[in-house]
């Protein structure tokens, strides 16, 4: 039996569980649609929120505090990101306790594979399906609110690959954080919560209390969030943000070695106590 | 394998008051397997074998010792020790159900880093021979629990790897499948893999395995070819009667006739306490009058009696004192 070796053996399994992940969701599309979904209907809600709580004062004070009156894109922005964070970390972080309650974690751990390849290769699907929630969700608004913003909508698409890199970091410790405490969901959904509230989804962070700020200056989704409403909506330039994108960079490297670091540790502590093995 | 031993720190009691104790779970094993033997590992539940079987294939990292697979280090070098390995663990909740057959192996053999032409070579030779190839493109969720489990073994044998794990492989499997599996694992056996089998079932054990490791407790008490342990035991009649209403106590009586040296009860049905009593006896025929008089005495209903020949199942009970099935 001829095998491949290298890189091109690297590659090849990459590809599989890209494959494998994609179909998956293509064929029980409920979550993707659900993923679609969430960032409009969360932003209806903030909208009617806002107007009960505002009343008529409600799209002034919203333009005096963001400086922007464009509430729909602002809040849009915020819910696509989020969204994002969402995907990565119930998908990366509670990927392979998914696969040890399924059965088939073990299965993956018997191939001569590096088992940090199986994490990546899962990073791999959620560049599609968080590309897709870009585009659908990011992608609409733009074009029924601001036609022919192409030039701001593709720089913002590179904000977003730039901060998905210390978003895998992140689940990647969740993911081995899952594994050794099992209970992935009520994990994952108080993390997202979390986030949702810390990063200025619907919200500029500046109203925050400032020690919680300084939590929501250590998240990657705050940087994301902030480049892409200064992209779309102050007509800023990668260019001159550089020094948030440094900020969102160096994140890129704390976050996945962090990340990768985390999660070795917990996985070869499963390997000893035999936690691998548990459903 | 080397003295490979593994334990494993459980915390018990309540809430705040949890201890910790120590549950040894594989006690110092040491055997080797050339390359073209079957190697049989038998137990009842919690013997440790599956726990063998996922040291050896690096699941999980043993507390001490060391296990050489085709010379590579379990310890030292896990990753090549996979590349030399097929395993096929105990169940059907190993395969993707949500994917067809022919995609969980297509998934699987590129996770060998198998050459595409080759694998899809490969993945036809094997859906052909355990008699999936009809049902390739079904869905797995839609497969019947035979179906699955053959498909698992396939995916064991996806890399020709030289040594072949099994895990129970025809637990839960019907006569027709379970014939299909042994008799593709005798001629695994011919191509020269080194196979280790586990299984709590002995006629199989017997059937397949040219050296037997009977393990209770974490420890090997017996090793040897099947025909070698039974003939170790032809120095005694085995006595196997078939009852209602046995209880612990009835064993524990019957253990203390001087000529009775092993009673091990299996119990059939809990409702009724029915169950198998197998009785090892110097002189058996003597023995045996009193015997059944002392079980109707006791009220006991007997439904069968017969004098067998010796089986591993009576090794084990030989060795521990217990049924394999307790």
């Amino acid at each position: 039996m001829r095998m491949i070796s290298g890189l091109r053996g690297t590659l090849g399994v990459l590809a599989a569980i890209f494959w494998k992940g994609m179909k998956h969701y293509l064929r029980y599309p409920g979550s993707l649609l659900i993923y679609l979904m969430l960032p409009f209907l969360f932003t209806m809600l903030i909208f009617g929120m806002g107007r009960f709580i505002g009343g008529g004062n409600a799209a002034l004070n919203f333009a005096t505090r963001t400086g922007t009156s464009n509430v729909l894109v602002y809040e849009m922005l915020g819910g696509a990101v989020w969204m994002t964070s969402w995907v990565v970390v119930e998908d990366v972080g509670v990927a392979l306790r998914d696969e040890q309650m399924k059965g088939t974690l073990e299965q993956n751990f018997l191939a001569p594979v590096n088992r940090f390849t199986l994490l990546i290769g899962i990073s791999l699907t959620d560049i599609a399906i968080t590309t897709a929630i870009f585009l659908v969700v990011v992608g609409a608004t733009l074009v029924f609110t601001m036609p022919g913003a192409y030039l701001a909508f593709f720089q913002a698409f590179l904000i977003l690959l730039i901060g998905l890199i210390p978003l895998f970091g992140l689940g990647f410790f969740f993911s081995g954080f899952v594994i050794k405490f099992k209970e992935p969901y009520i994990f994952t959904q108080m993390v997202n919560l979390i986030f949702g509230t810390l990063t200025g989804t619907y919200y500029p962070v500046t109203i925050l209390p400032y020690w919680v700020q300084f939590l929501s200056g250590v998240l990657p989704q705050t940087y994301v969030i902030s480049n892409m409403r200064q992209i779309i909506l102050a007509n800023q330039t990668l260019v001159s943000l550089y020094g948030s994108i440094f900020i969102l960079l160096a994140l890129a490297v704390v976050y996945p070695t962090l990340g990768y670091l985390v999660f070795k540790k917990l996985e070869k502590d499963a390997s000893v106590t035999g936690e691998l093995s548990k459903y | 394998m080397r003295a490979l031993s593994k334990s494993f720190e459980t915390k018990e009691g309540p809430i705040l008051r949890k201890s910790k104790k120590t549950l040894v779970a594989v006690d110092d094993i040491s055997f080797n397997v050339p390359k073209g033997e079957i190697f049989g590992l038998l137990g009842p539940n919690g013997a440790g074998k599956t726990t063998t079987i996922k040291m050896l294939c690096t699941l999980i990292t043993p507390t001490s010792g060391d296990a050489f697979i085709n010379g590579v280090s379990i310890v030292e070098n896990a990753q090549k020790v996979r590349e030399n390995l097929g395993v096929m663990l105990t169940g059907e909740r190993t395969l993707y159900w949500k994917l067809t057959g022919r995609e969980n192996l297509e998934y699987f053999a590129a996770l060998y880093h198998l050459q595409p032409s080759d694998s899809r070579t490969r993945i036809d030779y094997l859906l052909q021979l355990l008699g999936l190839k009809d049902r390739e493109h079904t869905i797995v969720e839609n497969y019947s629990t035979g179906m699955r489990i053959r498909l698992s073994f396939a995916k064991a044998l996806l890399n020709e790897a030289p040594v072949l794990l099994f895990d129970e492989p025809t637990a839960s499997l019907d006569p027709q499948s379970s014939r299909l599996i042994r008799d593709v694992i005798r001629s695994l056996k011919k191509e020269g893999h080194a196979i280790i089998l586990t299984t709590h079932n002995m006629d199989e054990a017997d059937l397949l395995s040219d050296r037997v490791a009977i393990t209770d407790h974490g420890r090997i008490v017996r090793l040897g070819s099947p025909s070698e342990l039974k003939d170790k035991m032809k120095s005694n009649d085995i006595i196997e009667i078939e009852a209602v209403n046995l209880s612990d106590q009835t064993v524990n009586t019957l253990q203390s006739f001087s000529e009775i040296s092993k009673v091990a009860l299996s119990t059939k049905d809990s409702n009724d306490n029915k169950g198998i009593l197998r009785i090892h006896a110097e002189k058996g025929k003597e023995v045996l009058p009193r015997l059944l008089e002392f079980l109707v005495r006791k009220q006991i209903s007997i439904t069968k009696v017969s004098f067998i020949e010796p089986t591993l199942e009576d090794v084990f009970i030989s060795e521990t004192g217990r049924s394999l099935r307790d």
